[in-house]
Formats: C-alpha cells, sequence, structure tokens
C-alpha cells in the first residue's frame, strides 16, 4: 500500500482528503504544521506528499526544500486556495500545483500520476 | 546596460582550489595574490564595474572569511542607496542544510535570492579567472538570439583543447554537447584547427535557469555542475548558444583559469614586457584592487646601477639586488647582491643579502635568510617545499626558512 503524507493546517480539509484517498486505496497519514511534517518525512517511509502553502509558523513553500532535502525525488503536490503561489520560483520545485477545490478529480488525478512514476 | 535591473549577477567563488595547495590552504582561491597588487576576483569584478554591473552576489564557500575580508577592503565602493550592493553570500542553509554541491546546487540553494529579484536574465561568473571582457556584449549576443542560455567560450588549438571542457557547437553557435576534457575534442565550424573552450561564465534566461537547476537538484546522479550537468541536460530541449569570446580580426581573446599552480605562474608571465599578452596598463579597462598606502619604492645602489628589468614591481619595496622576469608585491625587500629571477614574491617576502631565487612563487611575509638558494637545486627543495611538475618552487609562509 502506497502512503501518502497529507499536510494543512485546516483540519476539514485533512478530514476530508483522509478519507476520500483512504477509499482510493492509500495509506494516509496527516500532519497539521510544516514541522509536524517534516519530522514524519524524515521518520516514515512515504510515497507522496500533499503539502499546503499558508499555514501558520512554516509556510509550504519554505518546508518545500526541506523536504526535498531529507527525502530527494519524494514526489510532492503544493495544494493550496491560492493561485498567485504558482509564479513563485520556490513553488517550482513541486511537481504539481494543484489549486484547492471542493472537486477532488484533479488531485487525485495527480497523485495516482506521481505515485505511479 | 539597457534592463540592468532586470539582470542579477552571480560570481561563484566558494571552490577549494586543491590543485592551487597549498596557496589555497588558508585562503579561497579567488581569493590569493595575483599579479602583484591584485587578487583574483579583482578581475572579474572589475569586469563587472567596467560593464556597469553594480549588482553583484559573491557566493563563497571555503575560506569565505579571506573572501569577506578582501571585499570590505577593497571593494566596499557601492552605494546601497542607489540599489547597488556586492554582497558575499556563504550557504545560508535556509532550504535545505548542506554545503554547495557543485556550482548549480548553489544556485538551487539561492532560489529564494531570485524569487526576490525576480530577473528577466542571470549572470553567472567564476571568480578565479584572469580576462577583460564587457559583459554587455554577450548580453546583447544572448538577447538577440533569444537564448535560454548563452555559455561565454574561447578558441583554444584543437591539440591543447583535452585539458578543457569543450563545447561541441553548429555553424550557428548552436552548443549541441559539452564534453569535459574530452580526448578527442571536436574542431569549431569554420576553424577545424580550434575547439571552444567553456569559460564558465553563462547568461541564462531567469526561468529557464530556475527549472534547469530544480531538475538538477532532484537527479541523485548529478554532479551538479553547469558545465557536465545543466548543459547536457537542456542541449536538443532548450536554446544554448555559445559566445565565442574573441576580437574584431577573429582571434581568441586573453582568458585564463589559474587553477593549477603551474597555470598560475605562466599567467604572471603574460603580464610582463613591453606588449605583454594581457595588459594591466590600459586605461580603458581599470582593474581595481585593495588601495594601500605605502611610500614609493626605492633601488639602492651605491656606487653603481642596479639590474632590474622586465619586472612589475609595486609601492613600498626596497631593491638593493638583480631583479628580472619577477612580479613583486607591495613591501618587499631585496637585500645587497641577491638575484630574484622569474619569481613571484607576495607582500612583505624579504630576501636577504646574497640569497638567490629562480622560478619560484614565494608567499607573504616569508624571509629568504642571506645566502640561501631556491630553485638551483629543485631536489634539494622538494625535500622542503612544493615542486610543480614545471619545476616551479611554492615557499608558504608557514615554514622557517634556516640558513
Amino acid at each position: 500500500m502506497k502512503t501518502i503524507l497529507v499536510v494543512d493546517d485546516d483540519e476539514a480539509i485533512r478530514t476530508l482528503l483522509q478519507e476520500e484517498l483512504s477509499d482510493e486505496g492509500y495509506r494516509v497519514l496527516i500532519a497539521g504544521n510544516a514541522r509536524e511534517a517534516l519530522k514524519k518525512v524524515q521518520e516514515k517511509a512515504l510515497d507522496l506528499v500533499i503539502l499546503d502553502i499558508r499555514m501558520p509558523g512554516m509556510d509550504g513553500l519554505e518546508a518545500l526544500p526541506r523536504i526535498l532535502g531529507l527525502k530527494e525525488g519524494l514526489p510532492v503536490i503544493l495544494n493550496s486556495a491560492y493561485t498567485q503561489y504558482q509564479e513563485s520560483f520556490m513553488s517550482w520545485a513541486a511537481d504539481a500545483y494543484v489549486v484547492k477545490s471542493s472537486d477532488l478529480t484533479e488531485l487525485k488525478a495527480k497523485v495516482k500520476e506521481l505515485i505511479a512514476k | 546596460m539597457d534592463g540592468q535591473k532586470d539582470l542579477t549577477t552571480i560570481i561563484m567563488a566558494g571552490g577549494k582550489g586543491e590543485r592551487l595547495f597549498p596557496l589555497t590552504r588558508d585562503k579561497a582561491k579567488p581569493a590569493i595574490t595575483f599579479g602583484s597588487l591584485y587578487r583574483v576576483l579583482d578581475f572579474t569584478l572589475s569586469n563587472c564595474l567596467n560593464s556597469g554591473i553594480r549588482r553583484i552576489y559573491v557566493l563563497s564557500q571555503y575560506g569565505s572569511f579571506s573572501l569577506d575580508q578582501h571585499l570590505r577592503a577593497a571593494w566596499d565602493i557601492m552605494h546601497p542607496d542607489l540599489g547597488e550592493f556586492i554582497y558575499s553570500m556563504p550557504p545560508q542553509q535556509i532550504m535545505v542544510s548542506r554545503w554547495y554541491r557543485g556550482t548549480a546546487d548553489s544556485i538551487y540553494q539561492n532560489l529564494n535570492l531570485l524569487q526576490q529579484e525576480r530577473p528577466q536574465q542571470v549572470l553567472i561568473l567564476s571568480g578565479d579567472h584572469v580576462y577583460k571582457m564587457d559583459y554587455r556584449e554577450m548580453l546583447d549576443f544572448h538577447l538577440s538570439r533569444d537564448a535560454d542560455m548563452t555559455v561565454a567560450a574561447v578558441m583554444v588549438p584543437r591539440q591543447e583543447a583535452s585539458s578543457f571542457g569543450i563545447l561541441k557547437v553548429n555553424a550557428g553557435a548552436e552548443v549541441e554537447d559539452f564534453l569535459e576534457k574530452p580526448a578527442k575534442p571536436p574542431g569549431l565550424p569554420g576553424a577545424p584547427g580550434f575547439s571552444l573552450a567553456s569559460m564558465g561564465v553563462y547568461i541564462f534566461r531567469a526561468r529557464t535557469l530556475v527549472e534547469e537547476v530544480i531538475k538538477d537538484a532532484k537527479k541523485k546522479s548529478s554532479k551538479h555542475d553547469f558545465g557536465g550537468d545543466i548543459i547536457p541536460q537542456m542541449v536538443g530541449r532548450k536554446k544554448v548558444f555559445a559566445y565565442n569570446f574573441r576580437d574584431a580580426a577573429g582571434q581568441p581573446r586573453y582568458w585564463r583559469d589559474i587553477g593549477l599552480l603551474d597555470a598560475y605562474y605562466n599567467a604572471h608571465a603574460d603580464l610582463l614586457g613591453k606588449e605583454p599578452t594581457f595588459d594591466l596598463f590600459e586605461a580603458a579597462w581599470p582593474i581595481r584592487c585593495r588601495p594601500q598606502l605605502y611610500p614609493p619604492s626605492r633601488y639602492l645602489s651605491p656606487g653603481g646601477c642596479l639590474a632590474v628589468g622586465d619586472s612589475l614591481i609595486a609601492s613600498g619595496c626596497t631593491i638593493e639586488g638583480t631583479v628580472n622576469q619577477a612580479v613583486l608585491s607591495p613591501g618587499v625587500r631585496v637585500g645587497p647582491g641577491a638575484t630574484v629571477q622569474g619569481a613571484i614574491l607576495w607582500d612583505g617576502v624579504e630576501i636577504g643579502a646574497g640569497a638567490w631565487v629562480n622560478r619560484a612563487i614565494i608567499e607573504d611575509g616569508v624571509k629568504v635568510p642571506p645566502g640561501f638558494a631556491i630553485g638551483r637545486d629543485l631536489e634539494q627543495d622538494a625535500r622542503r617545499f612544493h615542486v610543480t611538475e614545471n619545476g616551479i618552487v611554492v615557499v608558504p609562509n608557514n615554514v622557517i626558512l634556516e640558513e
């Protein structure tokens, strides 16, 4: 079973993604902030990370290179309600940028695509 | 330069310079003395200044204090209130907790800097080369080709090209491959007796640079080097051009990588003579160095003349012996009856009376005792000092010479 880490400060989104992705047959771990996420990246065997950008403390764009520094080649999807970070160079290190939506079709497709790689 | 605010300039100055040991044992390669008054980095920084570039990041790593010291002493000339700066940047450890793994990785680790600047183009330079180049001409070429990346390159005779990183180009100057020290270097279209050697000077479209260093950072097999990794990664996918660094007559212009002790020594010979290969006296292209207060040099020869010829001699020297084909930094003393031939003497070196120095590099502050000989018996020298392949004796300043 493939393992996905969902990083989001919004509990509702964590719960939603955990349920939906579990239904897809993935094992889902959650982290409520970037520091917790970095700890899990270090400790757990992961196949993919879904990373929110706007979070208190360390934001997703700061956490992204650190995640990649800890686990080279680990696929990361940035998942933000905002589109403006797409133009930030710092977001380009992610494998995909998916704008948050109640419709999870795009996110699920990206997850599937990146995990199959 | 038009659109100069759209250009970010980054000088790579973090290399360890192991092949210049012992000169680099306690300082960065770009911080070592060159050509009497200068530090190697002064040539690249002067090129920037003479090209109208006044916003410069110097990426340091190994021996960064020596670079900081020099930047403070010689290059504290920018006006931050006008948006000008020279910043020395060791690895920030903000993005990742590691040293720079290679030239491309040093850019990757500073993506936040590029994000702050959001330039259109990025000029990437090396801090350990000796040359005079107007980067505006290269930028014009880069923009006129709408290139993703332009690599500056100099023609070298094909039979000597195996010691360089060589660019394989087509007739339209588009780069087809990068070959690190190839056994059979490819000839240049239109000039088959020559190959094009990469000068380690690059201009990138900023967006492309970011994409490519990110891509490279994810490759486990990569050495994260612009020449060996980024160029091959881009060839065939992106527009990569070679900018041939030559004069109006089509002859290669002067460029030296002083990465080896013998190359460092030989580049000094290029400074000497009435019409030197590399002219420090060109008024149109001043090379800036650290300003120092020294009295004039004096030549002492009671009752006769001294034989001093074909040399560069800085201020503050006292010469009482014979000096020929030598490069003397400030404050050097050559005692009565001493002979200095084909030598590079750094600041404050003292050559005792009757001593003999031939084909040597002597670090700052070394006191050569009276009657002592360096470069006369290489076997004996090799027991005490480093002697290069070409027989140049290198005397570091952490040894005490005895009579």
